[in-house]
């Protein structure tokens, strides 16, 4: 009776918060979930893609019991397992990610109610109604207003120290409970990323309801070096945004070119499309050492650590604009302005100021102070081939290399007036400076590959925000019925080599009518090609959510609107209500909406913990061979897996035998092997006999293309009945399907997995 | 423990890995040995055999004579199915590195070749990152089976290993002496 009470009291608390008595749906059954309430739905899809653990180390260090040998079903001290133990790993990773951006959103909420007040109205035009999926699945509150949003992050964050704690020394002992509390932080994760763009689109007046955002120059030489030069490096657009404001208010933005790398760099082209974007994260490192730039800001994620040193080194000007990066500099933000800029300028001293207007004049001033006495002009290849005399081919740099690349044939290539390799090798860098470090005759190995960059301007469309309500219910039919073959997502960074893959798998994928959507880091580095025309991938492709369209969201935090996208399927297509509905939001994308996320070359726990999220959600996501670091992955076998879904016309079990979709977490090896995969992870249970055959067609002819001909291995698989055959390839499949013994199987009207687990939601809710 | 032991602090840590570290081989006669004394070995192929060149010969026909030699069952990951049908061998079973190693930790799982799982699993041409990572897996979680790494840099998590070679010669030599002991016995 007592804990029947007590239920009931946390209950009239949520619906108080989630203003339970708006009755725009009726409340689900999972209101602001707390780390159990959504545990039987991870314990159903961990049953079937079952963790893949590869440990870094054999041993756990987190206390001082430790270290303790995890080899051979030891235990530590604590008595954990290794198992356990990379459970404990990946929530740590999820829940950096997830904190980064609950702190960015929380930070940059902060600074637009300060600004416009907590009652300003969220409005994101007039083509998006449902304004905040994420928010109202996950906690069943419709944001109406910024103050609104307070209370989503707020929950966020009461959640993170939850599942914090779960990670101290003697708590959780299970690995299938960490997984359940990772995906529980990765879909907080979406929530904290919807937060942080709703209040900036609201806040800093962002594109929204637009498609035909603008295509805003990219590159290397997109920015005029014979101006003063600021440059943003990070996330937070709190800063970058005011240095716009001050340059319009004071007529200067046609004398001072403002340019960024990374995400922060994305954000200002939402805000100005003056404004440039130099590449993403891998270009970092070069172009500062370039000393192109003559006052670099910094605000929060993905900057490099050491970027005061490289600042001085490079002669450029440094300013820490958030608190949570401050490098140990001097906190100026009391300082008076005129103060902090005769020193900037003629001690060459670098600052932290953390109020963004005092931030911006700075900027500004010290830029237009420095420029004119720098030399800022690219490497020659004459200097590069003299640098590069040096070098004895000894062999350091290629052991340093994450990636074992012979730099130091390219640096000796140069020595003698050959660049072909350094432009090669260029293209394949991530960017981390490990070679220069190690080179014993201490070559300036990253100044010398500047010579290896493209001197093209490159577009990126601006970052247009959520999917319009009116796109999705032109592509919800297509897309569940399996016409539109899927919605590819690129998502997060882009530090594997080779940088070019990503637009040839957009390319590929566009070309074949797939919905493709880019985001962060990715959305940049696939402008950086041009096809035989001259076209970046932008320029050759419709920024429609539609078949064939590319559309570029934004931000690493607008991954919350491809997210959103998919629950917005279900909701205003299917008609199912999503408030405080994540389990039916959840098992009809997994069983009916045919995306797929790739995340080819993230490194940042925020990538694991974006992509824990899409696999809460029921949305694969497949990574490059070096995210095998994140130490787990989610894999069916697809032979030994039950692929059990209830029919919920029927209310019957079915054994359906088809692995689709196959795995939720899957690292590829090369490209090519990944646009195999694509359209496989694309199929679903749902797919009508037109759609599998289109869905089909995509995956036997990629497969052909790539695998030396013959049909895919698993092909029988996924065909249940003969018009699900491509019309193509039909003489040469029925034969194999003969020649295997394969029987039809009757298609399953409503698949779902609502009611093969205990769950407290009815089948008859999955029923549109 | 390997040969660094001596140097290493007693708590049972190596700078590698923690604790347990491949053994390094040098002598193809030894690598020879361990595959002849495997009841069901399996060579798994990896991408980067299709694209590195050793005295004139794609890496992957060295693989693929290794294979011959003894019978050895092949598993194609990534895309190295289409080389290996453009020279006219069909692999025993395709599977990606991950998908393999999945199935592979099964005690119970019956091999490519239906006959039961795996006693000896040799790896050969991947990004070191990701077979070391996926030798890892195996170390932990598969003790029914041992692994072995045919690629010219040491793989601490296998449990047989090559030292990092940086002559090419030296790896050469090396495979073409695998080649023949396998041959030879």
């Amino acid at each position: 009776m007592a804990e029947l009470k007590e239920t009931n009291k946390r209950l009239e608390e949520i619906y108080h918060k989630i203003k339970a008595e708006i009755p725009w749906e009726p409340v689900g059954h999972t209101p602001m979930p707390e780390i159990s309430d959504l545990r039987n739905w991870d314990m159903k899809l961990l049953q079937t893609y079952k963790p893949w653990y590869a440990p870094f180390c054999d041993l756990c260090c987190f206390c001082t019991f430790g270290k303790c040998d995890l080899t051979e079903d030891r235990r530590g001290a604590c008595g954990i397992d290794i198992s356990t133990q990379q459970g404990r790993w990946i929530l740590l990773f999820c829940l950096m990610g997830a904190s980064a951006h609950a702190s960015h959103a929380g930070h940059i909420l902060e600074v637009l109610i300060e600004r416009h007040g907590p009652e300003k109205k969220i409005n994101l035009g007039t083509s998006v109604d449902l304004e905040a999926p994420n928010i109202r699945t996950v906690l069943g509150l419709k944001p109406e207003t910024l103050g609104d949003l307070k209370i989503a992050i707020e929950y966020v964050y009461k959640e993170i120290t939850h599942l914090l704690d779960s990670t101290a020394m003697g708590q959780e002992g299970s690995y299938l409970d960490y997984e359940s509390k990772a995906l529980h932080a990765g879909m907080l994760d979406h929530v904290a990323m919807e937060v942080a763009d709703i209040a900036q689109i609201v806040g800093l007046n962002y594109p929204t309801s637009v498609a035909d955002t603008p295509l805003v120059d990219l590159g290397w030489n997109s920015v005029d070096k014979t101006k003063p030069i600021i440059c943003f490096i990070g996330h937070n657009p709190a800063t970058s945004t005011v240095v716009v404001d001050y340059l319009r208010e004071n007529n200067l933005y046609d004398q001072v070119e403002v340019c960024g790398v990374c995400c922060t760099a994305l954000e200002t082209t939402r805000y100005s499309d003056k404004a440039k974007v130099i590449g993403p994260y891998s270009r970092q490192l070069f172009y500062v050492r370039s000393g192109i730039a003559d006052v670099i800001m910094t605000d929060e994620q993905c900057i490099r650590t050491d970027m005061p040193k490289e600042a001085t080194k490079a002669g450029s000007a440094l300013i820490a604009t958030i608190d949570k990066v401050m490098y140990g500099l001097e906190d100026a933000s009391e300082m008076p302005t005129e103060e902090i800029v005769k020193k900037m300028v003629e001690e060459k001293r670098h600052f932290a100021i953390l109020d963004p207007k005092k931030a911006a004049e700075v900027a500004v001033k010290v830029a237009m102070a420095i420029a004119p006495q720098r030399r800022k002009e690219w490497l020659t290849e004459q200097e590069a081939q003299e640098q590069s005399k040096k070098c004895t081919l000894c062999g350091m740099c290629e052991t340093a290399c994450p990636n074992l690349f012979d730099i130091g044939r390219g640096v000796s290539d140069v020595a003698k007036g050959n660049f072909e390799t350094i432009r090669e090798l260029f293209n394949l860098c991530i960017g981390c400076g490990k070679c220069e470090e190690e080179c014993p005759r201490n070559i300036p190995i990253l100044k010398i590959m500047q010579v290896g960059a493209s001197m093209e301007t490159y577009k990126v469309r601006a970052g247009r925000g959520p999917i319009m309500d009116t796109e999705i219910r032109t592509v919800g039919a297509p897309i569940t019925l399996g016409t539109i073959p899927g919605v590819v997502a690129l998502v997060g960074c882009s530090a594997y080599p080779d940088i070019r893959d990503l637009a040839e798998i957009v390319d590929e994928f566009a070309k074949r009518k797939y919905i493709v959507v880019v985001s962060g880091c990715t959305s940049m580095a696939v402008g950086l090609w041009k096809d035989a025309d001259g076209k970046t991938i932008y320029e050759k492709y419709p920024p429609v959510f539609d078949a064939g369209g590319v559309v570029n969201v934004g931000s690493c935090v607008a991954n919350s609107h491809i997210s959103g996208a998919a629950i917005k399927i279900a909701n205003i297509f299917a008609a199912l209500p999503l408030r405080a509905n994540y389990e039916v939001m959840a098992d009809y994308v997994l069983n009916r909406v045919g995306a797929v996320g790739i995340a080819w070359g993230v490194y940042s726990q925020k990538a694991a913990a974006i992509a824990t999220g899409f696999n809460r959600l029921g949305v694969p996501v497949i990574f490059g061979p070096h995210s095998s670091k994140y130490r787990r992955l989610y894999l069916s076998r697809k032979e030994e897996a039950e692929w059990k879904v209830m029919d919920a016309r029927k209310k019957q079990i079915v054994e359906t035998e088809e692995p689709s979709p196959e795995h939720l977490a899957y690292v590829c090896e090369t490209k090519e092997k990944a646009m195999v995969m694509i359209p496989k992870l694309c199929i679903r249970k749902n797919d009508t006999p037109q759609g599998r055959a289109i869905k089909l067609n995509h995956y036997i002819s990629l497969y052909k293309k790539y695998m030396g001909g013959g049909l895919p291995e698993d092909l029988h698989l996924y065909v249940r009945r003969d018009p699900d055959i491509p019309l193509v390839y039909k003489k040469e499949v029925k034969a194999y399907l003969t020649q295997i013994g394969w029987k039809p199987k009757e298609p399953v009207g409503l698949p779902t997995l609502i009611g093969t687990y205990p769950t407290k939601v009815p089948v008859d809710s999955v029923i549109h | 423990m390997s040969q660094l032991a001596p140097l290493l602090p007693m708590h049972r840590v190596n700078v590698l890995t923690g604790t347990r570290t491949a053994r390094m081989v040098e002598d193809p006669t030894e690598y020879a040995k361990q595959i002849l004394k495997a009841q069901r070995p399996l060579l798994v192929l990896g991408p980067q055999l299709m694209r590195i060149t050793l005295g004139g010969r794609l890496l992957l026909e060295y693989a693929l004579d290794i294979a011959k030699a003894r019978n050895i069952p092949t598993c194609a990951t990534a895309t190295v199915k289409s080389k290996m049908v453009e020279l006219g061998v069909t692999p025993d079973s395709v599977y990606d590195i991950v998908e393999i190693i999945h199935a592979l930790k099964d005690p119970e799982w019956k091999g490519v070749r239906k006959e039961g799982n795996h006693d000896l699993v040799l790896f050969f041409g991947f990004r070191t990152d990701l077979g070391n990572q996926g030798l890892s897996v195996l170390k932990h979680f598969a003790p029914h089976l041992k692994t072995m790494t045919l690629c010219k840099y040491y793989y601490p998590h296998a449990d047989f290993s090559l030292p990092n070679i940086r002559k090419d010669e030296q790896w050469k030599a090396f495979l073409e002496g695998l080649i023949e002991n396998l041959k030879k016995e």
